[in-house]
């Protein structure tokens, strides 16, 4: 299975797309989220999303990043509904707490708006190669090749770094330690050491790709060199489109 | 030609130097195997080679290493790469694109070499790996990471190739493919210079063995003639083949180098 934020081939329409359509539309609708008022519109920019996603050839994929998303969200909106005590109550809780209909919309709100926002990101990169991402920003964008190599590694590592996670807690649990717990509390009291491990593991790794990336002349990389076939196209045009319009939605609404 | 004249290097906030006083000269088409037990500074004298020491590594740096008449100290690694190609040990982190075909040509575009396609497809056929041409590096075993990162390197057609471990995730087959390769390269008069922990196969494709301990040179010469010293090498961590143990116990003239050349020994003895 495929980590999150890792390329998953296909040749859907959104696969085909110019890599900066890629990168445009989840900054549209983040900003289309954010003006966004309405939950309403927020569900309508969700629902945006996971057409997305089915589009992609991702369906699955992009629903198990919406549950998770979801049960991260639940945590917001439970503390949300508790700080926010305006307006008339609900459902009146212990110690003078109490879910009034504000603090129920604002919560909805920010969980629904977080959602929708990060979504896409996630689900386009998906669809993306981050050299032809890279490439493209550095030939069409005129992004210093450092940057635009610096930008899609980060996002490359992401992926790398919870694999050695993953097989840090292996090697863990080959040693007798559970981590099988459903208790959430005691499963992150459990992982917190493990980061200065992941964390040493990848920076030795990010110092050796920096090296190989060196020695295979890295800083003599620019426009000039760099091969870039990407662009601009009807779906590219569409796809824009279609977001801004979510965008202006979410301003007027 | 590479010339290293009294090289000694300590990384910065190292406790003991990496590499003491090394003074070592590589003549054009040479085949050198650098052994010696972890820690001795193996990695180190291939990172003065190729410009990572002192450019990249930075550290105290004594005495002077030109490669071709290029001082590494007043050259960028990316100029001195286009001379000596480097497989470094990690392989997994020298991966720094997604996919096989991105890896292979990253260097060639970066050089501006024009027979891009040709020279990919060259390298992916000399490693076998031509399957593999479209794959994701993710998606990739140890072994076939390693003959990618082997590839992307070879398709730069390097003047001094210089690999750290090249078959440590290599089954034994890939690993004498491996070795076979190099040979060949070997004899169109490019250097190769390998660092491994597996002395068999440096004993039968190399020409020249340097053993180092502590960061110094301990040996320096013809095959035969380091494992000659078999005691010295064992007492530095350095296990000699079995065959030339066995060669040295029944008092054999000629130490064997390979299967072959033991068998030899033995039917004479027997004989």
């Amino acid at each position: 299975m495929k980590g999150f934020l890792e390329y998953i081939p296909g040749d859907s329409i959104l696969h085909r797309l110019d890599p900066r359509t890629k990168l445009l539309m989840p900054l549209i609708l983040c900003l289309a989220c954010f003006a966004a008022d309405s939950i309403l519109l927020l569900f309508v920019i969700l629902l945006f999303d996971v057409a997305l996603g089915y589009l992609g050839g991702i369906g699955k994929q992009t629903l198990r990043t919406l549950s998770k998303l979801a049960r991260i969200m639940l945590f917001l909106f439970v503390l949300q509904i508790l700080f926010i005590q305006r307006g008339e109550t609900l459902i009146p809780l212990i110690a003078g707490l109490r879910i009034t209909d504000e603090g129920l919309r604002t919560a909805a709100l920010v969980a629904l708006r977080l959602i929708a926002a990060t979504m896409p990101l996630a689900t386009l990169l998906s669809l993306t190669k981050l050299d032809e991402l890279a490439d493209s920003l550095v030939v069409r964008c005129h992004v210093p090749y450092k940057y635009a190599y610096g930008v899609t590694a980060a996002i490359r590592f992401i992926p790398e770094f919870s694999r050695q996670m993953s097989e840090i807690i292996e090697a863990q649990t080959a040693r007798g330690v559970e981590f099988d717990t459903k208790n959430p509390f005691r499963r992150i009291a459990m992982v917190i050491p493990l980061c200065v491990p992941l964390l040493i593991s990848s920076v030795r790794k990010i110092d050796g790709t920096a090296m190989a990336a060196e020695l295979r002349g890295f800083n003599l990389r620019g426009r000039h060199n760099i091969r870039c076939t990407s662009r601009f196209g009807l779906s590219d045009g569409v796809g824009i489109l279609v977001c801004l319009a979510l965008a202006v939605a979410g301003v007027l609404l | 030609m590479i010339s290293i004249n009294q090289l000694s290097f300590q990384y910065e906030g190292g406790v003991k130097p990496a590499l003491v006083d090394i003074t070592l000269e590589i003549p054009d088409g040479d085949f050198i195997g650098i052994i010696g037990r972890s820690g001795a500074g193996k990695s180190t004298l291939t990172y003065a080679l190729n410009g990572i020491v002192p450019h990249y590594h930075k550290g105290d740096f004594y005495g002077s290493v030109t490669v071709d008449g290029m001082d590494t100290v007043e050259t960028t690694p990316e100029r001195l790469a286009e001379l000596v190609g480097s497989v470094l040990q990690d392989t997994d982190a020298q991966m720094i694109t997604s996919t096989v075909i991105d890896e292979l040509q990253y260097g060639l575009i970066s050089y501006g070499i024009d027979d891009i396609d040709g020279r990919v497809d060259e390298a992916l056929a000399a490693l076998g790996i031509a399957d593999l041409r479209e794959r994701e590096i993710n998606s990739l075993s140890g072994g076939q990471r390693q003959k990618v990162a082997i590839a992307s390197i070879l398709a730069l057609k390097p003047k001094i190739f210089i690999l750290d471990e090249p078959t440590s995730e290599l089954d034994p087959a890939s690993s004498r493919m491996v070795f076979e390769l190099l040979r060949t390269l070997n004899q169109t008069g490019v250097t190769v210079i390998v660092v491994e922990q597996k002395i068999m196969q440096l004993c039968e494709f190399c020409d020249r063995l340097i053993v180092l301990d502590g960061g110094a040179v301990a040996f320096d010469g013809g095959v035969r003639e380091v494992l000659t010293h078999s005691e010295e090498l064992e007492a530095i961590g350095v296990h000699v083949p079995r065959i030339v143990t066995l060669a040295k116990t029944i008092g054999s003239d000629k130490l064997p180098l390979n299967l072959d050349e033991a068998e030899a020994m033995l039917r004479e003895v027997l004989a």
